[in-house]
């Protein structure tokens, strides 16, 4: 009986932890905007976390460059399971304009397994708002099939 | 022989039911969940569902538990449930509309007791988990407790003075508190201890850690201070004690200023307080919070020091010579 409250619980309570991989701040205003009052995420219980030992979700932005891609798998690594990994724009899945450069590591998925792309130079927040909900989804899941 | 058996099995519901563990556990969350409702649509949002600190409970409790390589093991796993505990035991020597499961002579000192524990469960877990996060958060949770600790025993020596019955010179039974006031009329309505009254709403939100004293867990500039390191079921644990807070120090404050309300029926007395103690939120914590942005730790402490403390001296004052 609680194991199935808790897989429910899964799916309404996902914290996010953000991490910029060298983005040009375009995808990280338009995730604020997920927050604030217009688009209001926390209804969905979506709630900004300070540090990854708190968060279920994981957004990364940017094209992973040479500087930051220890820190992103470092903080990637010391999010508690069951975590989702969520790209946010077009740069951390194909390094957008940035491919080629030789200060880009990128994109991610050579180093992570990556479980939700959302797409866009940058997304909107109703795009944004809909690749969480499928991460809040996918959560469960992982946490269902966890024995 | 009986008797006891009676009585083993009507603590334990004290202890487990009501007042005590499943139903403190229950209208915390649910406090807490009216709080982020309402101050979510006094800023023009939608605001989660009223159950949401429930399911932030519940999956934090199906998360991984994570100990760092350098904390020390032992203080950092057991602070959060010490602190919880501890909660739990305080609510039973609250009277809820009357009803106290366990009464003593010295409630208040009691309850003063077993209210730093909570806090003090914080500072050692979070200086246990090695981070400097939860360094600076519990040094800023230091500050906090000795900010709201003076005003706090201000208050409870000015109700204390004036419930005092003949020939003493203070009280400090809650069960006494409350029937003072069933004679004379909530001390709420009492000239001299308005101020006391203020000077308590204002300890409340510092107690439970909410927004605009929230120096020790500020989410924005250090990580949520000592909990930066937690995850999994320690966690879930510090957020139910958050919760759990919320409930015990606005059921203080009615037992201190609301008492005396009585209907005859001792359920409808508690439905009575659980509703005064909704209130009691909106009006110290939600409002606060939605309304005032982040104090800086020594203006915490001066304000406490000077204006807070103030209030309660003022009261005291005023119970001891009018």
């Amino acid at each position: 009986m609680f194991k199935k409250l808790i897989d429910n619980a899964a799916a309404k309570s996902p914290w996010l932890y953000h991490i910029n991989a060298g983005s040009c701040n375009g995808c990280d205003i338009e995730l604020v905007a997920v927050l604030t009052p217009r688009y209001d995420a926390e209804r969905l219980g979506f709630k900004l976390a300070g540090t990854p030992r708190h968060a279920d979700i994981v957004v990364v932005s940017g094209p992973v460059t040479v500087q930051s891609k220890d820190r992103v798998l470092r903080t990637i690594e010391q999010v508690p399971d069951p975590k989702v990994i969520v790209t946010l724009g077009s740069c951390p899945r194909s390094c957008n304009v940035f491919k080629g450069s030789y200060s880009v590591a990128g994109p991610l998925d050579k180093y992570v397994p990556i479980d939700v792309s959302i797409a866009g130079c940058a997304p909107k927040p109703e795009a944004i708002i809909d690749g969480l909900a499928l991460a809040a989804k996918i959560l469960k899941e992982k946490r269902e099939a966890k024995k | 022989m009986e008797m006891a058996i009676m009585d083993i099995v009507k603590y334990a519901v004290y202890i487990l039911i009501f007042p005590g563990a499943l139903f403190t556990c229950v209208f915390g969350l649910w406090l807490a969940g009216v709080d982020r409702k309402v101050v979510a649509r006094m800023q023009k949002r939608k605001g989660p569902p009223i159950m949401q600190p429930t399911w932030d409970f519940l999956k934090l409790c199906g998360k991984e538990v994570i100990v760092p390589a350098n904390a020390a093991r032992g203080v950092y796993m057991a602070a959060p449930y010490i602190g919880l505990a501890s909660l739990i035991v305080t609510v039973l020597f609250i009277p809820i509309g009357g009803f106290q499961a366990f009464g003593s002579a010295g409630d208040t000192v009691v309850i003063l007791y077993l209210m730093t524990i909570p806090t003090l469960a914080m500072i050692f877990g979070g200086s246990a988990s090695g981070s400097p996060y939860a360094g600076v958060g519990a040094s800023r949770t230091m500050v906090s407790i000795m900010s709201y600790e003076l005003p706090l025993i201000l208050v409870l020596l000015a109700v204390g003075r004036a419930a005092a019955p003949e020939g003493y010179y203070f009280t400090f039974s809650l069960a006494q508190i409350d029937v003072m006031q069933q004679l004379a009329g909530s001390f709420l309505f009492d000239w001299r201890l308005i101020p006391a009254a203020v000077a308590m709403l204002l300890v409340i939100p510092c107690e439970v850690g909410q927004h605009p004293f929230d120096v020790g867990e500020a989410e924005t500039e250090i990580c949520e201070g000592p909990l930066a390191e937690y995850s999994g079921a320690p966690l879930a644990a510090f957020k139910l004690s958050h919760a759990i807070k919320m409930f015990v120090m606005t059921a203080l404050f009615c037992a201190l200023f609301l008492g005396g309300v009585t209907t005859g029926m001792v359920w409808l007395d508690v439905v009575l307080t659980l509703v005064f103690c909704t209130v009691v939120t909106l009006v110290c914590m939600t409002l606060l919070h939605a309304v005032s942005a982040r104090f800086r730790v020594e203006q915490l402490f001066k304000f406490f020091w000077t204006v807070v403390s103030g209030f309660a001296l003022v009261s005291l004052l005023l119970v001891w010579f009018c």
